[in-house]
């Protein structure tokens, strides 16, 4: 087995909304609170394989729409997976990251997280919201067991038309910082974590990279798209919690329709409500076009614009989030999440890889994990 | 005021492969319900479709036989609504770029010929069976059918009758069974048909209120939807007795009638958004060409090759060509034999009965085709009579019977040795004074009667010729 | 996003809400359509949408049949099943 495995012998805690098997998977919903899949997501038995335990779930926000986890059905504190992993209670985490919560999490509680390139990880045994985005990441308490699990899962997956093979997974944590461009997005060095971005850019100066301002307007184009897109997608992929073939059904109806809404009105929170019906407006006839349809070019010049800033700068550096703490009570409003949203977005809709570590997210181009690990795992200490 | 009907189908068809377009359960009949059937098609989380790349092949098949242009960048798209059937209230299709478009069938009807064009034909899923049951009041779901892959083939609105709409379809039919792209009947499901209708005055060229039918379950049923439904429009146009609406009715055979659909299918907004976990195909010139090598000649092309090169009457050629069956046994057959003519005719005439006996179709005749010419190798070095023939083939339809075999273990060997004959014909007219002498006064039928005789102590496989000329010279 | 779309959005769902909500929903979409604008930008005109981040095409499976779970273990959590069929209200049709 891999020399990275900590003391913790590799104990491993899934969120809830990455099937396994042998307990439900409640995806954080009353919908899906009896549900227990038939079989366990690919990352899961990868990781098996590579000689991790499964230590157990943790809560999620429903359907992992929310900012921290705090639309959860059942009763957990906010980034309760990032929380067991910097006490120590596990080793590492497994969790999708289909809006920025696992990032914001690990930035909050002060351990890694990495959102890989999209496609490293099989999609296979995710609870679906926005296909085209979301990834399996890993958080752990540093990068050299971020790098380690991640290694283990990643790979090329037939049941999964988006990912693709790369051959060897092999995160090196070496990589040279020297001589590296870091750019500060200059439109996200707002809130409350600004001076931990700071804190990071000297210990990377210190590594010998040259770190600077640098403009990329986009991310507002990117948060705006993703909205769009997630909703859509998401609003399609959660159609099919109808009462009828699994999960919550309603105890009263006289005919289908009212077995479908009672069933899918009492059993989902209403951020989730939220996000289905402004996703069906926006693939609706008269908006397709002046919604849907142009959030998918947006998401075309938002890449344009990440290549042309990835030839200025190595890495990206920004805050992961608005605030340094964050109250259950404070999240109560709806577009909480969208209030956060503008510094995780531009990766997400993308798929580029992005990780946090010192409080703080990096992101760089397709392919360039090893180099994102790296400068985390080199500024750690 | 004198009406034309315009009539343009949308006809699904069952594609045949062995698995389902984006999961791998079995395409195939069923005897129980949700027997072939995996989390992904009964709409549970975490499976990601994947294309069956046998599909796409008989996608470009059917799209080549029809005339079409392929698409060479298809995509799918998610088309959504809700309806027990559809196990993620969603059903993935094509609307944005359709694996084929364009194209059309000549037909012909008493009327004569007519080109009827396509619009396009798209790739997409089945929805899943509902059965109704009034004592318990429920409805009971089968997804078995849920993922089966469908072409629906959807035409322009070029049809103007009936006798065109069943010409359409079954010129459709044909080649499509011709390529081996799907069975194509009506009676288990595997085409179905909607007929989307109109009437307008006779030259009027814009088009009248339009309505869909659904649920006709056979060509004699889609006639008399048709017939139905344009009375129904005329009458609402000339007494006002109703007024037309855009809609989806259900045709209902047993009242002869339609009714409008209950669930609102056709005000629904299906939102088709491209379907992201689904990467587009891109089919290159080595691809396509590949495909197109694989097509079949076309019926009307093998028939006049039937006729040209192997001396078939027209009417011959055009039994045979009616069926890809046909086709197969008689080609695999006929250079292993003397006489293509023969050939078919044994085709036509000895399979055929017995098919109909059988109450079978042309398509489903079991006989392989190295057996049948076994059998006509064998009547025609006249190794066995053709009436015992007949029995071999039986055999050979009924159990794979070796024709050889059974000959030898029936002891159906044609006797045609004179000298054998004769012993029998002396003994079987020495021990029928009685009949001999009717004959002698003028019954001819009384040597049917010892023909019969001779024939039964040969048992059955007696040269006819030689008994009959052995006889006469005995009875002369 | 008005009172109109909302219900038809909600018809399409298969979803209610309580007049809180609603208000609550109501009040999301204003904010989400003051977002709406930045796509309209005219840069997007000529640029063509981008459905996937992977430059992926032809991902095709082999025509196997494979039946890896049974009937009974599919329809283990179902609600109401009978006969090995899922059961649902009759349809009226």
């Amino acid at each position: 087995m891999d020399a990275y495995i900590t003391k913790l012998d590799g104990a491993v805690a899934v969120d809830d909304t990455i099937l396994t098997t042998g307990c439900p998977t409640t995806a954080g919903s009353r919908m899906l609170e009896n549900f227990t899949s038939l079989f366990e997501a690919t990352a899961v038995t990868k990781m098996k394989a590579a000689g991790y335990t499964l230590a157990g779930k943790t809560a999620v926000g429903e359907f992992g729409l929310d900012t921290l986890g705090e639309t959860c059905f059942f009763d957990a504190p906010l980034g309760a997976a990032a929380k067991i992993v910097s006490e120590g209670e596990v080793m590492a985490a497994l969790n999708v990251d289909l809006n920025g919560a696992p990032r914001r999490a690990a930035a909050l509680y002060g351990v890694t997280f990495i959102k890989p390139t999209y496609g490293t990880v099989s999609r296979v045994g995710v609870v679906p919201c926005a296909c085209s985005g979301e990834q399996i990441g890993v958080t752990a308490k540093s990068a050299k067991e971020a790098a380690s699990l991640l290694a283990a899962i990643a790979g090329h997956d037939p049941g999964d038309g988006t990912s693709f093979s790369a051959g060897k997974y092999e995160y090196a944590l070496d990589i040279p910082l020297a001589g590296k461009r870091v750019g500060i997005i200059r439109e996200l060095m707002t809130g409350e974590n600004t001076g931990k971005v700071e804190t990071m850019a000297a210990k990377l100066r210190a590594l010998g990279a040259e770190v600077t301002d640098i403009s990329l307007p986009e991310v507002s184009l990117a948060k705006t798209a993703w909205q769009v897109l997630l909703a859509a997608e998401t609003c399609n992929n959660l159609s099919r919690y109808d009462g009828v073939k699994f999960g919550y059904r309603t105890e009263e109806y006289k005919n289908i329709e009212e077995l479908y809404v009672g069933s899918r009105s009492e059993s989902m929170g209403l951020l989730a409500k939220a996000v289905i019906l402004y996703g069906s407006d926006v693939l609706s006839k008269g908006r397709y076009d002046d919604c849907y349809d142009r959030a998918l070019r947006a998401r075309r010049r938002v890449r344009e614009a990440l290549a042309g800033a990835f030839g200025e700068a190595d890495i990206l550096l920004s805050p992961a989030c608005l605030k340094a703490a964050y109250t259950k009570e404070e999240l109560k409003p709806l577009l909480s999440v969208y209030e956060e949203s503008v510094y995780t977005a531009f990766a997400s809709v993308t798929g580029v890889p992005a990780v946090i570590s010192g409080g703080v997210q990096m992101v760089s181009d397709t392919l360039n994990d090893a180099l994102l690990l790296s400068a985390a795992a080199q500024t750690e200490v | 005021m004198n009406y034309e009907t315009v009539i343009g189908l949308e006809v699904h068809v069952e594609l045949k492969t062995n698995s389902k377009i984006f999961c791998s359960c079995r395409n195939g009949h069923t005897q129980d319900a949700n027997e072939n059937v995996c989390p992904a098609c009964c709409g549970m989380p975490g499976l990601l479709p994947v294309f069956n790349r046998r599909v796409v092949e008989l996608g470009m098949t059917a799209g080549m036989m029809l005339g079409c242009d392929i698409t060479r960048r298809t995509t799918f798209d998610k088309k959504s609504y809700y309806y027990p059937d559809l196990p993620c209230a969603y059903q993935i299709t094509q609307w944005f770029a359709p694996i084929c478009r364009n194209g059309g069938v000549e037909i012909e009807t008493k009327s004569g010929k007519k080109f009827i064009r396509l619009k396009q034909i798209h790739m997409e899923e089945d929805a899943g069976k509902l059965i109704h049951d009034d004592w318990t009041d429920t409805t009971m779901v089968d997804f078995n059918r849920t993922s089966v892959p469908l072409i629906e083939i959807v035409s322009l609105p070029d049809l103007r009758s009936a006798d065109e709409v069943l010409a359409y379809l079954e010129r459709l039919r044909t080649l499509l069974r011709f390529a081996k792209v799907s069975e194509c009947r009506m009676e288990t499901g595997t085409m179905r048909c909607d007929v989307n209708l109109s009437v307008r005055p006779e030259g009027s060229d814009t088009l009248g209120v339009r309505t869909e039918m659904k649920n006709m379950n056979s060509l004699s049923a889609i006639a008399r939807a048709i017939e139905y439904e344009t009375a129904r429009h005329i009458d609402a146009i000339e007494r006002g007795t109703e007024t037309l609406v855009q809609e989806t009715r259900r045709w209902d055979d047993v009242k002869g009638q339609s009714f409008a659909m209950r669930n609102k299918e056709t005000a629904a907004d299906y939102r088709y958004f491209p379907d992201p976990n689904l990467v587009p195909v891109v089919i290159d010139d080595a691809w396509y060409e590949s495909v197109r090598a694989t097509l079949p000649e076309l019926p009307e092309e093998k028939a006049a090759r039937y006729v040209s090169d192997l001396g078939l009457t027209e009417a011959d050629a055009g039994v045979l060509t009616a069926s890809r069956n046909l086709c197969d046994i008689f080609e695999a057959a006929y250079p292993q034999c003397s006489s293509p003519k023969d050939v078919a005719a044994w085709i036509i005439g000895d399979c055929m009965g017995l098919a109909g006996k059988k109450q079978v179709t042309a398509d489903d005749v079991p006989v392989s085709p190295d057996k049948l010419a076994a059998i006509v190798n064998m009547v025609e070095k006249k190794e066995i009579t053709r009436g015992a023939a007949k029995r071999v083939l039986a055999a050979v339809w009924e159990k794979d019977a070796d024709p050889r075999a059974f000959v030898e273990e029936n002891g159906l060997k044609a006797q045609s040795d004179e000298g054998a004959i004769r012993e029998i014909v002396t003994r079987v007219v020495a021990s029928n004074e009685k009949i001999v002498a009717d004959y002698k006064a003028g019954k001819t039928k009384a040597m049917q009667a010892l023909f019969g005789l001779v024939m039964k102590e040969l048992r059955g496989n007696g040269d006819p010729a030689v008994i009959r000329s052995l006889l006469e010279e005995a009875l002369s | 996003m008005d009172r109109t779309a909302l219900a038809s959005a909600l018809e399409l769902n298969q979803l209610r809400l309580t007049e809180s909500e609603t208000e609550a929903v109501l009040a999301f979409f204003a904010d989400m359509a003051k977002d709406e604008p930045a796509l309209l930008i005219k840069e997007l005109d000529e640029i063509e949408p981008m459905i996937h981040v992977v430059d992926l095409v032809n991902v095709l499976r082999e025509d196997e049949a494979s039946q890896p779970f049974t009937r009974e273990e599919l329809q283990k959590g179902a609600p109401e099943a009978s006969d090995g069929c899922w059961q649902v209200p009759r349809l009226l049709e």
